[in-house]
């Protein structure tokens, strides 16, 4: 198991390395970072973007660039991937790329697990419910609110679900859910239990828009797992042992139709990525969905790879637990 | 004693019905379906008396499956049982799940068809065996652990505490059959119903299998259900057989009354279709003509009237009921609960007297049409004056040491070569013109990668192939083309090798469009073509999912001669065919090579059905010859000990001999290919070298691999102390 592990991590790197070599071309490739400031009116002085240019490392070539950009050696100490450095912004001299992506990254993973948690678990049951009552009318309503999830795109049921929100809180008369910001502020210097309302106010419908998608697609996922291991000849076997119903279900059937769910979830980490974008921007969070959207209006060619190189790593990193907990889910591949 | 007998001492009322543990009366399972009701089984009933073991025997569709899930309880939400199952008194028919969980695995336990999926794959061995006994007793898991590891020990499994923490995946098939014999006999149930329980298995993984669950039998005194399409298999292990058709029970008796005396044509018909080990080769099989009938479209009287040729206007009005006959040869009620019972579904099976197969089913009126009218289609061309039934001397096919390793790669990026799974390791061979070649072993024995070899459908690693002097090896795949024509495949699966796509008529004339042969012609050939294979040449605009698999593997051969081929490859073509239905295609199979002049390589596991078509027999082990010669030389006086014990293990359809006769039991499991032992291959499961070497004379089967040469019995064998056995 460990050089199972050990072999999975090194693994991992030559892709890591692959993404950040794709991240910087493609990023570089993209556009001027000083476009805006090329064609502002009245034009600058000449020297202004000539010292933009070089505080920027816009002077050097690609592959010292990209050198560069990993190492930091021959910089101004402001750059280096490998020493914690994302590098200048071009949004201004003082804007500390890591410093902002390490406030938000707090705000996004709050939201990023809370729909994962609640994507999983509801899925897992969905899918578990209509496998066992394959072809009932639970088995077809179900189905279709899975579909009718995976087919309504994210911004426009996240204004829905805003306008949802706001709409219950006008019929009841109270601020119950919270429709616009994170909640960060409010949460100061509340008692324990306040800030759990007070989250549970602001993370109630974001959550539901951004678990949407992932859930009717594992959902179906597990059905259709479940639905094969049920009619597997060991789930057969186990009930001619004689063992009950729910000891068969719980400890045959689902134990082993969760395993292919680990990659769908693990390959699907990606979509929640794109997920947060939207559905910070509609609730205003100021989460890391809302850094990318700040960065690409910004040109900040260095703040892009760092939002980049993040959710890469976080999906890299996703597969390589999806990779390890299939090991330890299924013995079949332990061995091998 | 007779069934006569029986009934009067059935009229004396001298039955003892107390050691009954299972009675199964007029069960029927129907299942809903979108086509309406489908009456799967119907009006079942049967007895078990405690320690006695019944057969089921019945080819695919027959219900045979289906009535024993339905006394388990586990069939789908969908199917509706009728009837009552008593097991110890108790009924468990309409059981509630709660209830029937408690019955399932204490008093009545299943063995499936598959082992290797039989299994879960994530839990270990022994916790699978440990929580059959848990399900029912109050033990701790450390006693039930120790059980379980007694109930390996029973079972034959060597190594039982290592295998105990073992994944099902590192275990053989033949070990995981054993494991689910094992988790059967937990609870020492009255009852063991076996599905199918070695038809996943080599022969000789078999011959162990019904030995561990044997023992299985002796331990618990568990009765035994044994349902099977393998008549040999029924002959040896039952006491009493029940034939199932169409849903219902046709013809129940003791083994010796059913198979030497049947009262129901189609009884008498599967004995004759089936090509058997210990009957005169040049006979030919007389099968049953048709096909068994689909469940949504069941005849009005007698499901079986449509294929019989005794059928009458009777039998196509009225269904006959399950009775014996008595002194008068009148057809009488008897007890189904008298072991001796002989009765059959069969308004005239008093007429059956003691007719052959051949007699009844004479084999020149198949529904299939195999007529003589072949020679407008002919065109092989080749030796048309020769005499029809003597092969040829000219080798039209010669491989010489043929080599092909498969290498093993690493996991890791760089997938470095760590090893060679030796799959086909120096093997030569000759096929003549006209002639059928064998190529026999278990599965993993290189007899299907040599079929592809040859073919060049895969890279050889060295060795040579001629085809008429051409170097076959050595060609490019463009110079390979024309040549392909020449040689052609017919595959095993005929659900799997057509596409569902396609019309029959597209499928056959696929080759000639790829060799751009037969324009504006091609659709005359494919009529001619499924003529030729015995089907309705008016087809052809049909798909195969419309066909049967019989007629599905008749589309594939016809395919296979759509451009009049001198030599056919085919890869096990009858083993995923029911015994009526192969018998049919066997006898294509030796027709058309009669009348086109065809070479076979046929390529198969069953020794049975090699006996009956091949001239010349070459069995292969672990990717080596080790015995060649022809049919009779190696069946009548094989001289190598893998060959001795391949043949003793096939079953006998005839519960006489194949419970007298000499067998030569192999144990253990074929090595892995990547790793053969050293030396002879077979010396780590040969009888011969474990029990009747010396040390020193083992010496040389460990350090020398024997050369395939002639040692005196007049046929080459690769064993060093080779020695003639007759075993027929």
């Amino acid at each position: 198991m460990l050089v199972y592990t050990v072999r999975r991590v090194l693994g991992a790197i030559p892709v890591l390395l692959l993404a950040s070599v794709l991240t910087f071309v493609l990023i570089d490739l993209s556009g001027d970072p000083l476009a805006d400031l090329r064609v502002m009116q009245p034009p600058p002085d000449p020297e202004v973007i000539q010292l933009q240019s070089e505080r920027l490392y816009l002077d050097r070539s690609m592959p010292e660039r990209y050198w560069l950009w990993m190492t930091g050696v021959g910089g101004n100490g402001d750059i280096g991937l490998l020493q914690g450095k994302f590098g200048p912004s071009t949004q201004s001299a003082t804007y500390d790329i890591g410093a902002n992506i390490a406030e938000r990254l707090g705000v996004t993973l709050r939201l990023v697990g809370a729909a994962m948690v609640f994507a999983l678990g509801l899925a897992i049951l969905t899918g578990v419910v209509s496998a066992m009552r394959q072809y009932s009318k639970l088995d077809y309503t179900l189905t279709f609110v899975g579909f009718l999830a995976l087919a309504m795109p994210t911004f426009w049921f996240a204004g829905i679900v805003q306008q949802a929100g706001v709409s219950f809180n006008e019929l009841v008369g109270t601020q119950f859910f919270a429709t616009v910001g994170d909640g960060t502020y409010q949460a100061q210097g509340l008692s324990p239990w306040g800030r759990f309302t007070n989250a549970l106010a602001y993370m109630t419908l974001p959550t539901i828009v951004l678990m949407l998608t992932s859930f009717a697609s594992w959902s179906r996922y597990q059905r259709t797992s479940m639905l094969e291991v049920l009619n597997s000849d060991y789930v057969r076997l186990a009930r001619a042992k004689g063992l009950p119903n729910r000891v068969v279900v719980r400890r045959h059937a689902l134990r082993t139709a969760l395993i292919p769910l680990t990659t769908v979830v693990a390959v699907g980490m990606a979509a929640i990525i794109d997920g947060t974008v939207l559905t910070e921007r509609v609730f205003q969070w100021r989460g890391l969905g809302e850094f990318f959207i700040q960065a690409v209006t910004a040109n900040d060619s260095f703040a892009l790879m760092a939002w980049l190189m993040l959710s890469g790593t976080t999906v890299i990193l996703a597969n390589l637990i999806a990779d390890l907990l299939y090991g330890v889910l299924d013995p079949r591949i332990r061995y091998e | 004693m007779t069934a006569t007998d029986a009934t009067n001492r059935e009229r004396e009322g001298t039955v003892d019905r107390d050691d009954v543990v299972l009675e199964v009366d007029d069960l029927s399972v129907t299942f809903e379906s979108d086509d309406g009701p489908l009456r799967a089984v119907r009006e079942v009933s049967y007895v078990l008396r405690a320690g006695e073991a019944l057969g089921i025997v019945g080819e695919s569709g027959s219900g045979k499956s289906v009535t024993s899930m339905a006394i388990m309880g586990l069939l789908p939400r969908n199917a509706r049982v009728s009837g009552s199952a008593r097991l110890l008194g108790q009924q468990i028919v309409g059981l509630t799940d709660a209830q029937i969980s408690k019955v399932r695995g204490e008093k009545i336990a299943m063995i499936f068809q598959d082992p290797l999926t039989s299994l879960n794959p994530v839990y270990t061995v022994g916790y699978q065996i440990a929580e059959a006994v848990l399900a029912h007793r109050n033990v701790s898991k450390a006693k039930a652990m120790e059980r379980a590891l007694a109930l390996l020990e029973l079972v034959g499994i060597p190594h039982p505490e290592q295998r105990l923490r073992q994944y099902p995946h590192e275990l053989s098939g033949g070990m995981r059959q054993r494991v689910v014999i094992a988790i059967a006999m937990a609870n020492e149930p009255d009852v063991i119903i076996a599905d199918e329980p070695t038809t996943a298995l080599d022969v000789t993984v078999q011959a162990q299998v019904l030995e561990a669950l044997n023992a299985a039998r002796r331990e618990t005194g568990a009765a035994l259900v044994l349902i099977t399409h393998d008549l040999g298999v029924v002959a040896g292990n039952v006491d009493r057989v029940a034939v199932m058709y169409g849903g219902r029970i046709v013809e129940s008796g003791p083994v010796e009354e059913v198979f030497y005396r049947p009262r129901m044509p189609y009884a008498l018909g599967l004995l004759g279709s089936l090509p058997r080990l210990d009957a005169d080769r040049s006979e030919r099989l007389t099968p049953i003509t048709g096909t068994p009938p689909s469940l949504n479209a069941m005849p009005a009287g007698c499901s079986f009237a449509p294929r019989c040729p005794m059928a009458r206007q009777l039998c196509h009005e009225e269904e006959p009921l399950l009775l014996g006959v008595d002194e008068h040869g009148e057809r009488v009620s008897t007890a189904v609960a008298h072991p001796a019972t002989h009765s059959a579904a069969c308004h005239f099976s008093a007429d059956l007297g003691e007719s052959s197969p051949a007699d009844l089913f004479s084999p020149g009126e198949e529904v299939s049409g195999e007529s003589d009218t072949v020679e407008s289609v002919g065109g092989g061309g080749a030796g048309e004056e020769a005499a029809p039934d003597l092969a040829g001397d000219e080798p039209i096919l010669t491989v010489t040491d043929l080599v092909k390793n498969f290498p093993i790669r690493s996991k890791g990026l760089l997938r470095r070569k760590i090893g060679e799974v030796q799959a086909v390791s120096g093997i030569s061979l000759e096929l003549r013109e006209r002639e059928t070649l064998a190529l026999v072993g278990e599965s993993g024995c290189g007899k299907s990668t040599t079929a592809r070899l040859l073919l060049q459908l895969i890279q050889r690693t060295s060795g040579e192939v001629h085809y008429q002097g051409q170097p076959l090896h050595a060609l490019t795949p463009r110079q390979m083309r024309p040549l392909r024509r020449d040689l052609q495949l017919v595959f095993q699966d005929p659900f799997a090798s057509l596409d569902p796509r396609m019309t029959v008529a597209d499928i056959i004339a696929e080759p000639l469009r790829i060799h751009r042969e037969g324009n504006g012609s091609a659709r005359r050939r494919v009529g001619e073509l499924l003529e030729l294979v015995g089907l309705d040449p008016e087809h052809g605009s049909r798909y195969p999912h419309e066909f049967s698999g019989g007629q599905r593997q008749r589309i594939g051969v016809a395919r296979a001669l759509s451009l009049n081929p001198r030599v056919l490859v085919l890869d096990e073509p009858v083993s995923a065919l029911d015994v009526s239905i192969q018998a049919g295609v066997i006898n294509l199979l030796e027709d058309l090579q009669e009348e086109l002049g065809l070479s076979y390589l046929f390529v198969s596991h069953d020794l049975s059905v090699v006996r009956h078509i091949a001239d010349r027999v070459a069995v292969m082990y672990l990717g080596r010859i080790v015995e060649t010669g022809t049919t009779d030389q190696l069946f009548g006086a094989p001289a190598h000990p893998y060959t001795q014990a391949l043949i003793s293990a096939i079953p006998l359809p005839d519960p006489v001999k194949e419970r007298t006769r000499e067998r030569i039991i192999v144990t253990g499991d074929v090595p892995s290919p990547a790793d053969p032992p050293s030396g002879c291959r077979f010396r780590t499961r040969c009888p011969k070298f474990a029990n009747e070497l010396s040390d020193e004379e083992r010496i040389r089967c460990v350090e020398e691999p024997p050369e395939l040469e002639e040692r005196g019995s007049g046929h080459r064998d690769a064993c060093h102390y080779s020695e003639v056995v007759e075993l027929i």
